[in-house]
Parts: C-alpha cells; structure tokens; sequence
C-alpha cells in the first residue's frame, strides 16, 4: 500500500530556504557582466597574438612614382630560375620593379607582394572613395611579410632610398609593441575583472547559504541527530544552489549574446590580416557564427558550468564550516 | 554492546566542571537497562553522550562495538548514529513534514528504497495506532501523538540501540504499556535498549536492572 508521503523528503525545504528568484537572476546578471568580459578578453588575445605575430613581421613599402624608370645605378641581384643569381643593370626596369628585386635579397620565407591597381583603390576608397580612376598620382604599395623571427635588414630604407629615391619603408614592430603591450594590459584587466566577477558570485553564493543554513538550523539539528552526514547536507544544499547558478548563468549568458554578436559584426572590418583583405563592409548577420572566435564560443559554452561549480563549491565550503559546529 | 570506562564529559571541554564524571559500566547486546536518578543527575547527558551527540572528554567508549573518541572522523559518528534510535524529550519532529515522512527519514539517509520504505512505515505507524494520521503534519498532532510518531521514527530502521529519554511523558497509560511491551520485545529480539525514566510503575511493570545516576556519577547499578 503506497503512503501519501508529502513530498518534502526529508524537511529541508531548500526552494524555501534558498529562494530561486535572488540567487538565480544575481547569477544572471554576474555572467551577463562576465560574457562581455570574456568576450573583451578574447579580444585582446587575439590582437595581441596578433600584432606579436602577424603584423610585427609586416614591413609596408610605398614607391612614389612607380612607373617611372629606376636610375640606372640601380641594380639589384636576380635570382634565376635556377636560384643562381646575377647582377644585372635594371636601366629599363620601373622604380617599382627595381625596388621588388632589391627585395629578393630578404631571407628565405619572405612573402613580397605589390598590391594591384585595385586593391590600392579599395584600400583608399574611404580617404578618396572610388579611387580606380583618380587623376592623382598613386604610389606602389609593395606588402613584405617575413618568416616568424626574421628581422629586416636595419639599413633597408637606406638601401631603397639610394637605389630608388622616394621610397619609404613603414616597419609595422614600431608601433605594434605599443599596441601588444596595450593588448596585453587589456588582457590583464580582464582576467581581472573576470576573477572579480567570480568572487562576486562566490561571495553572494556564500550569503544566500548562510542565510538559508540560518532558516534551517532546527531541521539541520534534526537530521545531524539522526545521522545526516557533513556530506549528504552539504550535498543537499550545494545541488541547490549549483542548480541555481547553472540556470541563472545560462540566462545571463544568453542575454550577453545578442550585444556580442552586434560588436562582432561592427568590429568585423577591423579584424583583417592583412591589407589585401581589408574590407569596410560590415559582413553579412548569416556568416557572422562563422566569424566568431571558436576559443569565444568555447568559453561562453563553458561559462554557465563555470558559474555552477563557484556555486557548488562555494556551497560545500561553507556548509562543512558551518556544520563542524553542530555536535 | 556498550562500554564505559572510566567516562567523563564537561561542557567546556578545559577546565569544565564534569557533568559526567568516572562512569563505568557495559551493557550486553539485547540488554535493557532503566537509567534512573533525580532531575539534574545527568540522564539527559548520559543518553546524548551514547547518541554520540556529545564525546567524552576523558575515558573510553565503544558503542555498538565502535570506539567512540574525540578525533574519530565525523562521518563514522554519523555512520553509527545512524544505527542508533533515539527518542527526545520534546520529540524533534520536522513540523512541517508529514507524519509518514517524519518516520521515513532515518530509512531515507540510509538510502532505502522507496518501497521499501513505504512498507516499513505503514507497519510501524499502524502498530503506533497512527495508521489513520499518516498524511497529517506533525505541527497539527496532539502531544501523544507527537511521541508516538517520535518512537516510530526511532525504531522504524531496526537499530542496534535504542535510547528514550521520558518516552511515556505524553502517552496514556494503555500506550504506555504498549511501549514498553514493545522496547521488552526489540530487547528481546537483540536491540539493546537504555530508558530513562521517573515513571515507578513503568519500572515494576517491567523489571530490569537499572543505572542510578546522582551529580553525574554512576551509584548504583543492578537490579
């Protein structure tokens, strides 16, 4: 015969004595809070990566007057077909031309390329706007990307210059270290901020279970005397509260999304590697899962079960202190 | 089996006046003792020292045949807690959980199933003369039925002990014997039983030996 037990299994009544409403939407907003932070983080990682990797070893080279004949004391080795070089008088090259294989001297590795006519016009269409047909005189952009830990030669504008007067050469290192250390620093705020937001939850977790442990403390002396163990009752509680923040976590988290996404797609022309590629289109809403950063899209995943564990731990701490003074 | 040697407990546990002081006795397994003495004497202090509520501040004790010490972990002495029934004085119901509940709770932290559980506590409540009451909250029962779901709840998990402080305080004299018929049978059965009572007739209807305790000192101990 089945008895009409109550359901309140053993008297705790843990929706009362933790109410879902406090906890949970405190939860959601710490992980809203901790969504655009990670998000920033990211960010900041990837730039810094970036600008440590990539555009440090970017050299960009601008020839006034490309299509100008090279003087004639420039000459530059050519490698041949078969990688022996020569010397070789270039009288009928263009300046640009000559600066190019002046080039083939940087080390082995070393990506060259002369941005086309319209890639040069895209790249100046926000300063010109249709520039393919402008009257203005437009210099060679030459993009010279070299092997990871390669340094250019130090006296190479120098070199150019005598060779093909004019030319200028902008060593993207200068100002990619200020950049990577302001990367950096960024990266440091935010872990900051993120450890910061977890002990803020950790410390409203605490509170609430205080509280709740409070409320309960007749019921927890009934269950202690008829042998609740330190683990079943934190359990009980910790089940609660990690419950709780997994919910309120996945909330916030959701929330979050929505004004990431929107800051990706505005930030999305800024993140091109290179100058080829630079694009002042935003990009379309249905490619933007695809632009996302997959390590982002890995923390955001995990950040409700994060949210969870401060809960539950936070909880099994303070409820084992709690008891160790109940006899 | 129980074992004292030698046993003392203070409240604080340095420089404490002794509550308990030099106890030393045994009681075998199936063994039924009254623990007798003035208000004061330190009954109440004795059953919760056995409860493993309490710990000895000097001395040795095995309860159940486990040592029982100050730096035993806690989750052994909860273990054995959990072997043991015990009845208070103002019964600590959860009163807010119902009657069948209330009972199921030691069957409940070991983990029984449920219908198992179902079972038990049909039996016992029917045999307390609560098989009518099962569905009602405690906070709504009368004072004997207090106790009597307080009893149930001690013994519904067969433990090997079982202690009562005053079990009889609210009952009627029908359900008075009626207990102590069935801590006589539990006794009998191997469940060793320690009851501390004022109740004269209670002791000349059951005739056991007996623990006088007086200022916290064992003085007299037998028939």
């Amino acid at each position: 015969m089945a008895l009409p037990f109550s359901g309140r299994k053993d008297g705790l009544s843990l929706s009362e004595a933790l109410p879902d409403r406090s906890l949970f939407i405190l939860v959601a907003m710490m992980s809203f809070l901790a969504a655009l932070t990670l998000t920033g983080a990211t960010g900041a990682r990837a730039l810094s990566a970036r600008w440590a990797g990539g555009a440090a070893q970017l050299l960009t080279i601008q020839v006034s007057a490309p299509d100008q004949p090279a003087p004639a004391t420039a000459t530059s080795p050519q490698k041949t077909a078969a990688g022996s070089s020569s010397v070789t008088s270039t009288s009928a090259q263009t300046r640009a031309d000559a600066v190019l294989a002046r080039l083939s001297d940087l080390p082995p590795g070393t990506q060259v390329h002369r941005l086309s006519k319209e890639e040069l016009a895209h790249l100046l269409t926000p300063w010109l706007g249709d520039a393919s047909n402008s009257a203005l005189p437009l210099p060679a952009v030459i993009e010279v990307r070299l092997p990871k830990g390669a340094e250019p030669p130090a006296d190479l504008e120098q070199t150019l210059n005598t060779q093909v007067p004019g030319t200028f050469v902008e060593h993207n290192a200068e100002w990619s270290t200020r950049l990577r250390a302001l990367a950096d620093s960024l990266l440091a705020c935010a872990a900051l901020a993120l450890a910061t937001v977890g002990g803020i939850a950790a410390m409203i977790t605490g509170l609430a279970t205080r509280t709740g442990l409070s409320t309960r403390r007749d019921i927890i002396e009934i269950l202690h005397g008829l042998g609740a163990t330190d683990s079943y009752i934190a359990g009980r509680f910790a089940g609660r509260t990690g419950g709780l923040a997994l919910g309120g976590a996945i909330l916030g988290t959701l929330l979050a999304i929505a004004p990431l996404v929107f800051l990706f797609r505005m930030a999305a022309p800024f993140a091109v590697s290179s100058l080829q590629t630079t694009s002042m289109t935003m990009p379309d809403w249905r490619s933007l899962p695809d632009m996302l950063p997959h390590d982002l899209l890995i923390g955001l995943a995990g950040l409700p079960f994060v949210a969870a564990f401060i809960g539950w731990m936070t909880t099994q701490i303070m409820v084992r202190i709690w008891l160790r003074r109940m006899p | 089996m129980i074992r004292l040697q030698n046993v003392s407990w203070r409240r604080e546990r340095k420089n404490g006046t002794p509550v308990l002081s030099g106890l030393s006795f045994s009681v075998p397994q199936g063994g039924f003792r009254w623990l007798l003495g003035p208000s004061g004497a330190g009954k109440t202090s004795l059953l919760s020292l056995l409860h493993v509520e309490s710990l000895p501040t000097d001395g040795s004790m095995d309860i159940l045949n486990k040592s029982v010490t100050a730096d035993a972990p806690r989750a052994t002495l909860m273990r054995l807690r959990q072997r043991i029934g015990m009845v208070h004085q103002n019964y600590r119901l959860m009163p807010d959980l119902s009657v069948a509940d209330n009972v199921a709770l030691p069957l409940r932290l070991q983990h029984r199933p449920e219908d198992e559980i179902t079972d038990e506590v049909h039996a016992i409540l029917k045999w307390v003369g609560l098989g009518e009451r099962v569905n009602v909250r405690a906070s709504r029962l009368s004072g004997g039925e207090q106790q009597r779901t307080a009893i149930a709840r001690a013994i519904v998990h067969r433990p090997g002990l079982v202690l009562a402080d005053e079990p009889t305080n609210a009952l009627e004299e029908t359900q008075a014997h009626k207990l102590l018929d069935l801590f006589g049978e539990l006794s009998s059965m191997g469940t060793t039983v320690i009851v501390a009572t004022h109740n004269e007739a209670l002791i000349r209807r059951l005739p056991q030996p007996s623990l006088y305790l007086e200022r916290g000192r064992l003085v007299r101990e037998g028939d």
